[in-house]
């Protein structure tokens, strides 16, 4: 059990710098592309996966 | 907010427009954050410890400063805590107290205060002065003849700075080089403001010893780091070894930077890799920004014209004559800029300012023309 949670809190924290990433390409104000919007709901997928898994994980 | 220590977290990056020119190229890309965020906990590059740093097989390091050898094109390379401590370490090692040092009069500070530390004495290659402040190669025999004239002796080393803090003026390291090989005196090339951004060349460049700053220029961060790399004739001197303790090299106290620092570098020296490929655009759009900004009226880049690098002096006097009247003085500028989300301009500065624009955008360089335009015009 540990082991998986170790490694899906890091998977959420990584994929966060992803979304840090897009923020700094696009700062100071943000405007996303079409295509970025994407990247970020990809994103937002993801690290809503990894903490779900580490919700079922502590049950 | 972190409660414990009540410091503001930092998100100058993702919330503004960072253009303060010691920050622009290193500023990391997202692997080499994850990277940080997993080895950030103390001596993390210690975990399967061979005795010392650079020969370690977990995590990498000992191929890791092959490559950066190689990439640089010189024969051994390992890691400092920063340019200045590489440039200490090869005048501690090559030069007694007393002996001369030659520079550029552009050089940072740290390599003056290095050479102090040294005990050495300290000859300077003048610039050309206002408004271009060159430093041109061949002013190198002039100060050398003049450190043999007065000591009797050759300097015990020479040193240039590739790229300087201050103009962002590109030397002819080549040329250094040359002048070097003929009266025979070693050459350390600075390149704190130019690997990492640009092709160094070590072989080419005639250089005995470059050094390089993670922090400033290759993409790291998590701490500081640099670079020392050396041809193999100086291996015995700059990478002796302790007596006692024989896998420790002294001049680096044994190991240097035992940390995050060192697996950032790690990670970003791929992306590193590609941007140095890219390097003409940079250099295109550093001039593309200078002349947008002399197109506003009584603003001047001072240093090499055409520009060759992205950190860049301007000379505004048509801002500082806004701040003779202005009720916050020398600070609305910097003030002005942050309502516009732009920072790295430093606070008081409206005669002359430096600033750089690597690794952004067109747009987002745009954005800084216009407002810096949309200042001028409010309150000139």
């Amino acid at each position: 059990m540990s082991e998986k949670i170790v490694e899906q809190t890091f998977e959420a924290l990584f994929v966060l710098e992803d979304l840090r990433e897009i923020l700094r390409k696009t700062a100071p104000f943000h405007n996303l592309t079409e295509e970025q919007k994407e990247e970020v709901e990809a994103i937002l997928g993801k690290v809503r996966k990894a903490l779900n898994e580490i919700e079922e994980e502590i049950k | 907010m972190s409660k414990s220590a009540k410091l503001e977290w930092r998100a100058r990056e993702e919330s503004f427009i960072n253009l303060e020119p010691l920050q622009r190229g290193g500023v990391l890309p997202a692997e080499s954050r994850k990277i940080a965020l997993s080895y950030i906990d103390g001596y993390s590059t210690c975990d399967h410890c061979l005795g010392t740093l650079h020969i370690l097989k977990k995590p990498p390091i000992c191929d890791f400063l092959t490559e950066v050898a190689d990439f640089l094109r010189m024969n051994k390379a390992i890691l400092t805590h920063g340019c200045r401590e590489a440039k200490f370490a090869i005048m501690h090692a090559i030069t007694k107290p007393g002996q001369a040092i030659v520079m550029d009069e552009n050089k940072h500070y740290t390599s003056y205060v290095a050479a102090e530390r040294a005990g050495l004495k300290i000859y300077e290659v003048p610039s050309t002065g206002y408004p271009e402040f060159k430093v041109q190669p061949e002013e190198y025999v002039n100060t050398i003849e003049k450190v043999k004239k007065e000591t009797g002796d050759l300097p015990a080393l020479v040193l240039l700075t590739h790229v300087d803090w201050t103009y962002g003026n590109l030397v002819d390291a080549e040329k250094v080089g040359k002048i070097c090989k003929e009266y025979n005196v070693p050459f350390l090339l600075n390149t704190a403001y130019s690997s990492g951004r640009m092709p160094i060349d070590g072989k080419e460049m005639l250089a005995d010893f470059v050094t390089c700053s993670g922090h400033k220029s290759w993409a790291a961060g998590a701490g500081v780091v640099g670079i020392l790399a050396i041809n193999d004739e100086w291996t015995d001197k700059v990478f002796k070894p302790s007596q006692r303790y024989k896998v420790k090299p002294v001049e680096i106290l044994g190991c240097s930077a035992r940390g995050s620092s060192a697996l950032v570098l790690m990670t970003s020296f791929p992306y590193v890799k590609e941007r140095v490929k890219h390097w003409d655009e940079e250099v295109e759009k550093a001039r593309w920004f200078s002349s947008q900004m002399e197109s506003l009226g009584d603003v001047k880049q001072l240093g090499d014209k055409p520009h060759n690098h992205d950190l860049m002096r301007f000379e505004t006097p048509v801002l500082d004559r806004i701040a003779q009247k202005h009720k916050r003085r020398g600070y609305f500028l910097y003030e002005e800029l942050l309502k516009r989300k732009i920072v790295g301009v430093k606070a008081g500065k409206t005669k002359s300012f430096d600033l750089s624009t690597y690794g952004l955008t067109k747009e987002q360089l745009i954005y800084v023309i216009d407002s810096f335009r949309d200042i001028i015009n409010k309150l000139s």
